[in-house]
């Protein structure tokens, strides 16, 4: 039985390996051979997901709920260090497994329509390979310094993707942005694995994380500190009661840590304050935005949070708790106010991440998991449909030769009877969005609401309004989603009525773009989820993260959280038809401080450019200048001072040591001249010579006779 | 009484005056001036000894014989300095400096 | 101070100054006039070493004869002589003469050093003779006493200078002869 247990572990292990490293085969191949075979490129990373996605519902299989799987070797070794390297296979690990290649998958068959046209067809699917590679191996990591390792590897295959198309301004300035961002909350991952290194000696996550992992038996206590025998002072200190020996730090380091991780997660989860990235990022090509920037690598943070979870402590979660219902908030006032059709969705990403942060926070982890599942599917449908709507306004765009803008939601409506099938996707992934009755959003949005409302119930009157704000925003949620569907698909086509005789030839495109569209469609209703439609604990998923304790437990939220804010939805969606179909004057101000600050994303990213990036770039100016001026003139000063050395020498030279010939010469010259003179010819030279002569021989017989 | 070496002291000034003006003039006949000056300091020193030589008088004499002498020197080097004009254009001691090596 | 004494300082400085405006001046005609005046003062020394003769014979001869000898000379050579004499630098004292007044002056000291040192009032034979009253008497007639002795003692010197003054004339004469000369 063991022996038949460890072959089963060593095949799933082997099917892990493969999954993960299949795309990265197709990256090293696109990257090599991608200049000459062009559509092949497509096809060799879509036929590489597939394998994955199939690899992976093995795996999910065999793993699921059973017991979990972990493999490791030795990697390197410091001193008394040792490093291991592994795959660790637990419900976590193999669900987002497969989420990821699921979601790749349609991603990937869409791609090839909807990149067909672009010439970098194949350096785009070498980058998306390169990305899945990543996103899949982060997943399976088995300790933290992998983890980093793929978790910086996600960041930077979304830099490349986001500024993919280079060439404009832009996306360059855009996918900067998202790298700098990442940057930020990578440091905050790396001082939170230093500091639990070095309080718990290990990177292993199963080791650190697991159910009787260090990290649960690390606690503070108040500690005496004592020093020669007299105790001095009283210090809160996080120390870990182990076998192999106790170990104490300050309690700030846990907090430190704790700081680090939500860093590290409102950097990629586009939290707040590192929010600001989510939405520029928008420039990449929409398949990109769809898979990485709605169903994925936001996903990711969220992930780590999963991962990490034993770590925090109730202030900790109190703290992710209120910045999730904050950005939830937050981005969904500003989702009201955008035009462009990806910006909204954008926001409506970083909303939703903001759920699963919160979600986190209140201690309802299988929840949050599960929203992060059904959020990928619905949100992923989302900007495939907006990705094919813009592309059609594209086409109308071209052929009238008008300039207008495709993205923006103004100019569109009454699409749905042009492009049908889009619409019926789009409108059941908004209803998943908003979360009504019978569908997959349904079940975890409403799971998060209750178990809020659960978790405030003994807290502050503070506290008490993260539920309240939270059920605010599934309403403003519905607002935007219906004005988004509205604006775009019902009424008549805007830019229509500016240009007479348009020519609209636009229809819902090929298989390749109706496949992905009608497989994420079917992942967004119940039944994928549960066999119950409207109790949510009976969803598989949630059963998987055990944090059921009762199943139909007996309290007020469970009844009235879902009737209330279900019904209060469709009252906001019947209201949002009315105001946007029937085009009666909009009630609501344009303009107005509350707009304004919607409108302008609560300004955050003006402040930032104030306080930060002008600051930094008056720092890189005036270092450039130092190096410029001081620097370089230093190397110059040297230079001249050597010139002047040079000229020091020459002057030497020339009027030195020639002068001393010189005055040799001159000496000669002037006793020549002077001796010549005496013989001259002048008579009285002579007769001068003579009588200097006879008086210095009268002068030497005087003073001699003295 | 005047003594000897008042007479011996303007002799000796007479004299090198006019050996000043032998060494520097430019000119031809003031060199035959101080010539006559040196002369003349001369003559001025035999006739101060001579007051003391009453019998033979041999100062005064010697005076007279030295002041015909200087007469016909001078003749004589007025006629060279003629022909040295006539040849050379320039009574200039300096310019004429034929001898030189 | 007698009167003699007194005069005969006039007489010195008469001389000798008129002799260093001859040195000093550059203008040959005043120069030469001023040697007029030298040899006048010279004739006056002679007068007061009680050697009358010789002054007037240093009067006729000299003045009479040298010096007009000279200013005929420079007179009749030609305007172009005078002008290029009158063209010189007319410092006091140049550079140039520096050498010539420091032999002069040089000479000057060394001269009177030994002018002093010897002493010459005390010499012997000065002294015999004033013993012997061998020194001329301001009243003497000198005149008789040169002739005398002219005729007999001095005469060979006197047949000389005769010739040597014959000598003298035809050569200056042949000298000075138009003609080749070489």
């Amino acid at each position: 039985m063991e022996q038949f247990l460890q072959s089963i572990d060593a095949l799933t292990i082997k099917f892990t390996l493969a999954a993960v490293l299949l795309p990265l085969l197709a990256f090293v191949l696109n990257m090599c051979f991608g200049a000459r075979s062009n559509k092949f490129t497509g096809w060799l990373s879509t036929v590489a997901i597939l394998v994955s996605c199939v690899l992976s519902a093995l795996i999910f299989s065999k793993v699921w709920n059973g017991h979990q799987v972990h493999q490791q070797v030795l990697w390197f070794t410091i001193g008394n260090t040792s490093v291991y390297t592994g795959i660790l296979l637990n419900n976590l690990s193999v669900l987002m497994l497969l989420l990821v290649s699921l979601i790749a998958l349609p991603v990937h068959i869409y791609s090839i329509a909807y990149m067909r046209h672009d010439s970098g067809y194949s350096r785009y699917f070498a980058y998306l390979s390169l990305f899945s590679f990543s996103m899949l191996a982060l997943v399976v990591a088995d300790n933290l310094v992998l983890l980093y390792i793929f978790w910086e590897l996600v960041g930077f295959s979304s830099y490349l993707l986001i500024g993919f198309w280079f060439t404009r301004d832009k996306a360059v300035i855009a996918n900067k942005k998202a790298f700098i961002m990442n940057r930020i909350g990578d440091i905050g991952l790396l001082t939170a694995i230093i500091i639990l290194f070095a309080m718990f000696h290990t990177f292993d996550i199963e080791k650190l994380f697991g159910p009787d992992g260090l990290v649960g038996k690390s606690s503070f206590i108040t500690a005496q500190i004592e020093f020669n025998g007299q105790p001095t002072r009283f210090e809160s200190v996080w120390i870990l009661f182990a076998s192999s020996g106790n170990r104490a730090l300050p309690a700030i380091w846990q907090y430190i840590a704790f700081a680090g991780i939500f860093l590290a997660v409102a950097a990629k989860s586009a939290q707040f304050p590192l929010h600001t990235w989510l939405p520029d990022a928008m420039e990449g090509p929409t398949s990109v935005s769809a898979l990485i920037h709605a169903a994925t690598m936001v996903a990711a943070g969220v992930f780590l949070l999963g991962r990490v979870y034993p770590m925090f402590n109730s202030t900790e979660l109190t703290i992710l708790a209120v910045v999730g219902c904050f950005t939830a908030f937050m981005a969904a006032t500003i989702a009201l106010t955008q035009n462009d059709l990806k910006r909204i969705l954008a926001y409506s990403t970083i909303s939703q991440l903001g759920y699963m942060v919160m979600a986190m926070g209140v201690g309802a982890y299988g929840s949050s998991l599960f929203h992060l599942v059904t959020h990928a599917f619905f949100k992923c449908l989302l900007f495939l449909a907006a990705g094919i709507v813009i592309h059609q306004m594209g086409h109308i765009r071209d052929d009238n030769n008008l300039s207008i803008d495709p993205q923006n939601i103004q100019n569109m409506g009454g699409l749905r009877k042009k492009l049908p099938f889009t619409f019926i996707a789009a409108l059941i992934g908004a209803l998943a969005l908003v979360g009504l009755p019978l569908t997959s959003g349904f079940l975890s949005k409403d799971s998060i609401l209750i178990q809020a409302f659960e978790w405030s119930g003994d807290k502050s009157v503070f506290l008490k309004l993260i539920p309240v704000f939270a059920l605010i925003t599934t309403w403003l949620t519905a607002f935007y989603v219906t004005r988004m569907i509205v604006k775009v698909f019902f009424g008549d086509l805007r830019v229509a009525e500016s240009t007479p005789a348009l020519k609209v030839h636009i229809t819902d495109g090929t298989w390749l773009y109706k496949v992905p569209l009608a497989l994420l469609a079917i992942c967004c209703l119940f039944p994928f989820f549960s066999a119950n439609p409207l109790v949510y604990e009976r969803s598989w998923l949630f059963g998987g993260f055990g944090n059921a304790t009762n199943p139909e437990a007996v309290n007020i939220y469970h009844a009235l959280v879902p009737v209330g804010v279900n019904i209060l939805s469709i009252l906001v969606i019947w209201y949002g038809y009315i105001i946007y179909t029937k085009r009666r004057a909009n009630p609501f101000p344009q303009t107005g401080a509350l707009f304004n600050l919607a409108c302008n994303e609560w300004y955050f990213d003006s402040i930032y450019q104030r306080i930060i990036i002008k600051p930094l770039l008056a720092l890189c100016r005036a270092s450039f200048w130092f190096d410029r001026r001081i620097i370089d003139n230093f190397i110059v000063f040297f230079a001249k001072f050597s010139i002047g050395l040079a000229r020091l020498a020459a002057w030497c030279d020339r009027n030195i040591i020639d002068g001393f010939l010189n005055l040799l010469v001159i000496t000669v010259r002037t006793i020549g001249n002077f001796v010549r003179r005496f013989q001259g010819g002048k008579v009285q030279y002579y007769l001068y010579s003579m009588l200097v002569v006879i008086l210095a021989i009268f002068i030497w017989i005087i003073l001699d006779g003295r | 009484m005047i003594s000897l070496t008042d007479f011996m002291m303007v002799s000796a000034g007479l004299f090198c005056i006019g050996l000043y003006m032998i060494v520097t003039k430019r000119n031809a006949i003031q060199i035959l001036i101080g010539i006559e000056f040196m002369l003349n300091a001369a003559i001025l020193n035999l006739v101060a000894f001579g007051k003391f030589d009453r019998l033979n008088n041999g100062g005064q004499m010697f005076a007279l014989f030295a002041i015909v002498l200087a007469a016909a020197t001078t003749a004589v080097a007025l006629a060279i300095i003629l022909n040295v004009y006539k040849k050379y254009k320039t009574i200039d001691p300096g310019q004429i400096d034929q001898l030189k090596d | 101070m007698t009167l003699v004494q007194v005069l005969f300082y006039v007489m010195g400085f008469i001389t000798l100054s008129s002799a260093i405006f001859v040195a000093a001046t550059k203008n040959l005609v005043r120069s030469v006039f001023m040697f007029f005046i030298t040899l006048f003062g010279l004739a006056g020394l002679y007068v007061l070493a009680l050697a009358d003769f010789v002054a007037i014979t240093q009067i006729v001869i000299y003045v009479g004869g040298v010096l007009v000898l000279i200013l005929f000379a420079f007179m009749l050579s030609g305007k172009e002589n005078l002008n290029y004499i009158a063209g010189q630098n007319n410092k006091f004292i140049s550079v140039k003469k520096v050498p010539g007044i420091l032999l002069a002056v040089l000479f000057l000291i060394v001269l009177v050093n030994v002018i002093l040192k010897a002493d010459v009032n005390n010499l012997a034979w000065v002294k015999k003779s004033i013993e012997l009253k061998n020194n001329i008497q301001p009243d003497a007639a000198t005149t008789e006493n040169i002739g005398i002795n002219l005729m007999t003692r001095y005469l060979l010197p006197f047949e000389a200078v005769s010739i040597l003054l014959m000598i003298a004339l035809v050569g200056a004469a042949h000298l000075s002869r138009k003609g080749d000369n070489v």
